[in-house]
């Protein structure tokens, strides 16, 4: 890898940003909508019951941002070199298909960051919720474990992309929300009936909220240890899915056609 | 020294459950400093060869060495050193021009970009259009805007895949020039397709035809229009065609058609008809008003091969 062609698609990432207002947009008005959405179900829930919803659905859903982000944008990125048919130039030049995951994975990175500040800043102003009062230790863990799984989720729908093309690049929007509802990210994994709960058990995200919650609640039961091995295996399994994805892209002359 | 070397490349490509060859056994090479013209009808397989070369499609076999390097083994080298030119893919449509330019200095890690920029930029006419964005441009500047990322790395071997279609007569023959030059200043090798045939034959020192994937003939141009052996002439009577045409039914000529008094036949390249019909209309007393003997162009040769098996 070559830091002089990441700084370039960096580059890139920044121009598309500056001159698009819908990838500005993105990075906070979906987010913004769902802390306005907690958090005013959240306060009128503790009005009529005394459940502290409000640390929970809030913490839950800036954190989820970064699975959000980071795993949407490695899709939507390799998406638009698809749309503009960009891939040609690009990979015809000196560019690896690593250095482009990398400089997806750190331009995502910035935008998650950008939403997290401004979700965190609004959650104070509304609702005087700070989640940096959580545990500082288990906000990196989780934000770490979060955009690694994250990763693993845009480079397992990237590989999808480059082996069949743009007409499955619905799962680029979908893939994040199939995975939210086993997730317990509003609710403990108790509260799922038992096939649910298989699923979610195997889900590292869900071990990240039970963990908030074992915080917040002394409730939870996360395993984040388990969490960090199942994300690291399935990210190696994915890294190696999407080498053999490009090389099956460059057999189909996918690159060369624009991905159609 | 050959700076591109491919030997018995071979691809296919499966279209609704049929394998389709795109390219057959194909084995050519191109020296250092030549301008090499890649020809075919559409799906005759020069851009499929164009993407193997450039790294962008996978060969089912066969070889393929670049600048005397393996790219599969000395891929940071030879990708560095090359670069592809195409009308057919724009660069990124959201950005300007010159933010593409930018992208792709640095992604060649080339020195003084800016510089680099505004010179190809002047070249190429477009220092007004550098701050648009891609997708607000007519085809024609997108083709040059492509030509600039095209040379952006000073390129040692450059892939021009249809590099001027859509440009306007002018701007065609100033991009010609700059190739031209471009070439005869560095020293590079091109590789170049194009469906203009007088492109072709002004630019390319070796020609190769390809045909439903495969080479058909490598030659100069002066050695290909060599290979038709018809000439055709145009004549033209003051009166009397259709004792012209009963004529050059006797000496066994093809007429192709004509109107009024004039007739288009064609003639051995080497024989003495022509002399012969003249004699024979001069007996007759038909008076000439005109001849003209049209040697063959490369569009003939083109026509030629692509008509050969029909």
């Amino acid at each position: 890898m070559k830091l002089h062609r990441i700084k370039a698609l960096l580059v890139k990432y920044f121009y598309i940003s500056i001159n698009r207002v819908d990838r500005l947009f993105d990075v906070v008005y979906w987010p913004i909508l769902d802390v306005l959405l907690w958090g005013f179900a959240s306060a009128f829930i503790e009005q009529v019951s005394d459940f502290n919803l409000l640390s929970m659905a809030l913490g839950g859903v800036i954190l989820w941002i970064f699975v959000w982000r980071s795993s949407q944008d490695i899709a939507v990125f390799v998406l638009e070199d698809f749309w503009s048919r960009n891939l040609y130039h690009l990979f015809s030049s000196p560019v690896k298909l690593s250095e482009h995951i990398v400089s997806i994975i750190i331009w995502g990175l910035v935008r998650a960051i950008v939403s997290f500040i401004f979700l965190s800043l609004i959650s104070i102003l509304l609702y005087q919720f700070n989640i940096l009062t959580i545990s500082p230790l288990f906000i990196a863990a989780a934000v770490a474990l979060l955009l690694l799984f994250g990763w693993t989720m845009g480079i397992f729908i990237t590989s999808f992309i480059l082996r069949f093309g743009q007409r499955i690049q619905v799962l680029a929007w979908s893939v994040v929300w199939i995975i939210q509802p086993f997730s317990c990210i509003f609710y403990p994994l108790s509260a799922l009936p038992p096939w649910a709960a298989a699923i979610a058990k195997v889900l590292p995200t869900t071990h990240v909220f039970e963990g908030l919650r074992s915080i917040l609640f002394g409730t939870g039961q996360g395993n984040l240890l388990y969490a960090f091995g199942i994300t690291i295996v399935l990210l190696v399994g994915v890294s190696f899915l999407l080498a053999q994805s490009f090389k099956a892209a460059k057999r189909k002359g996918m690159l060369a056609r624009g991905g159609d | 020294m050959r700076d591109i070397v491919v030997s018995k490349l071979r691809k296919t490509f499966k279209s609704k459950g049929k394998e389709v060859v795109a390219v057959d056994n194909l084995s050519f090479y191109v020296t250092r400093g030549e301008i090499f013209g890649l020809l075919g009808a559409n799906g005759a397989g020069k851009s499929t060869t164009i993407n193997m070369l450039a790294g962008l499609v996978l060969q089912d076999s066969g070889t393929i060495k670049l600048l005397g390097k393996d790219p599969k083994k000395d891929w940071e080298f030879v990708k560095n050193r090359m670069n592809v030119s195409t009308a057919y893919f724009p660069l990124t449509d959201v950005l300007t021009i010159r933010q593409n330019l930018r992208v792709y200095a640095k992604l060649y890690n080339v020195k003084n970009a800016e510089k680099k920029i505004d010179e190809l930029l002047e070249q190429f006419e477009l220092t007004k259009l550098a701050d648009k964005k891609v997708v607000t441009l007519s085809s024609g500047e997108r083709t040059r805007t492509a030509l600039c990322k095209g040379l952006i790395n000073d390129p040692q071997l450059l892939f021009l895949d249809e590099c001027t279609v859509g440009l306007d007569p002018d701007i065609a023959e100033k991009t010609r020039r700059i190739i031209k030059d471009y070439q005869k200043k560095t020293g590079c090798t091109i590789l170049f397709t194009s469906h203009y045939m007088h492109e072709v034959e002004e630019l390319c020192d070796r020609i190769a035809f390809m045909d439903e994937g495969k080479l058909l003939t490598i030659a100069t141009a002066a050695q290909l229009k060599k290979q038709v052996k018809k000439h055709q002439v145009e004549l033209t009577l003051e009166d009397g065609s259709d004792e012209l045409k009963e004529l050059l039914q006797e000496e066994g000529l093809t007429v192709l058609g004509g109107r009024d008094n004039m007739l288009v036949f064609e003639i051995d390249a080497k024989s003495d008809d022509v002399n012969t019909i003249v004699q024979r209309l001069v007996k007759l007393g038909l008076s000439l008003k005109d001849i003209h003997i049209r040697k063959p162009t490369l569009d003939d040769i083109f026509i030629h091969f692509a008509r050969r098996k029909k």
